[in-house]
């Protein structure tokens, strides 16, 4: 036999019932959101601190001179280029011990008569699909005399290329 | 009904209270995670060193006084290969009687116009 008695229990059960599913969720969905955030802000500093070390690198000592970059990419000195950039990445205030571990992968984009063409400047290790950002410069190549094996099929002169840089932390 | 325990009838009612305002807690906290991801975002997306990248070295060129002289190659070489690496359209003309370089930049989320004289 069905009797109405405990009618407000039952109500103020389901209700009660209803709020805690809804607080886990919305606890749960929190938590899980939280982790890309974090991705989101390391991304971004890492693209902005790569953009500011290429800047700097292409920054001329006064008007007209020829920055570093360009002296860098021109003479294909990438021994030079990886020291430098690497530098200026892990730059820190003098005590403690460097926390980089960054590692890039740098790749000219250039153009010429056939098209856009692309040579791998330097890259400091393999990619393996590691979270990167990409950032780019450009980079003026004053009176470039290409050789075949560097920057092929370039056509002489004053030319404006893009350096690519994929940067990674390991 | 009329057999109800009234009794603690308080403490029912709090109870009632705290957990409505877990559940709003829980949402502003809810929302505020978001706030981080979409500013981050937003500022991932705003191009603002890809546009002073392309006025540093347009005024490379204009330093120099090269510019009139490698107008064409150069318009050439940011069309093509911005259209294809990054996604934008840039277009810059000089016109050498006043000194005026026009600027455009536009990714699709920022358009960006400018005309100077090339001084700085």
């Amino acid at each position: 036999m069905v009797t109405d008695d405990g009618q407000l229990y039952t109500i103020e059960g389901i209700a009660a019932a209803l709020m805690i599913v809804v607080t886990a969720y919305l606890v749960v969905s929190t938590t899980t959101v939280l982790t890309q955030q974090d991705v989101h802000i390391i991304d971004l500093q890492l693209q902005q601190l790569g953009n500011d070390a290429l800047a700097m690198m292409d920054t001329p000592n006064k008007y007209g001179d020829e920055s570093n970059l360009s002296s860098l990419v021109k003479g294909n000195k990438t021994n030079e280029f990886h020291n430098q950039f690497l530098a200026y990445l892990n730059v820190e205030s003098g005590s403690g011990m460097v926390s980089g571990n960054y590692e890039y992968n740098a790749t000219i984009y250039y153009r010429n008569i056939s098209g856009i063409n692309s040579f791998s400047f330097d890259e400091s290790q393999e990619y393996y699909r590691e979270n990167a950002v990409k950032v780019s410069r450009w980079v003026s190549l004053k009176e470039f005399n290409p050789s075949p094996q560097y920057i092929p099929y370039l056509e002489p002169g004053n030319r404006t290329v893009l350096l690519e840089v994929q940067l990674w932390r390991e | 009904m009329a057999r109800m325990n009234e009794n603690g009838q308080w403490i029912v009612m709090l109870g009632f209270i705290i957990s409505i305002i877990l559940v709003f807690l829980a949402l502003i906290v809810n929302q505020s995670a978001l706030v981080g991801k979409t500013t981050s975002e937003s500022v991932l997306e705003f191009p603002k060193s890809e546009i002073q990248d392309l006025r540093a070295e347009i005024m490379e060129y204009c330093w120099t006084g090269d510019l009139s002289l490698y107008e064409t190659t150069l318009n050439q070489t940011f069309h093509d290969i911005s259209l294809e690496r990054k996604g934008s359209v840039i277009f810059f003309d000089y016109n050498e009687t006043q000194g005026l370089i026009y600027i455009h930049f536009n990714d699709g989320f920022t358009a960006y116009n400018e005309t100077t004289w090339g001084g700085n």
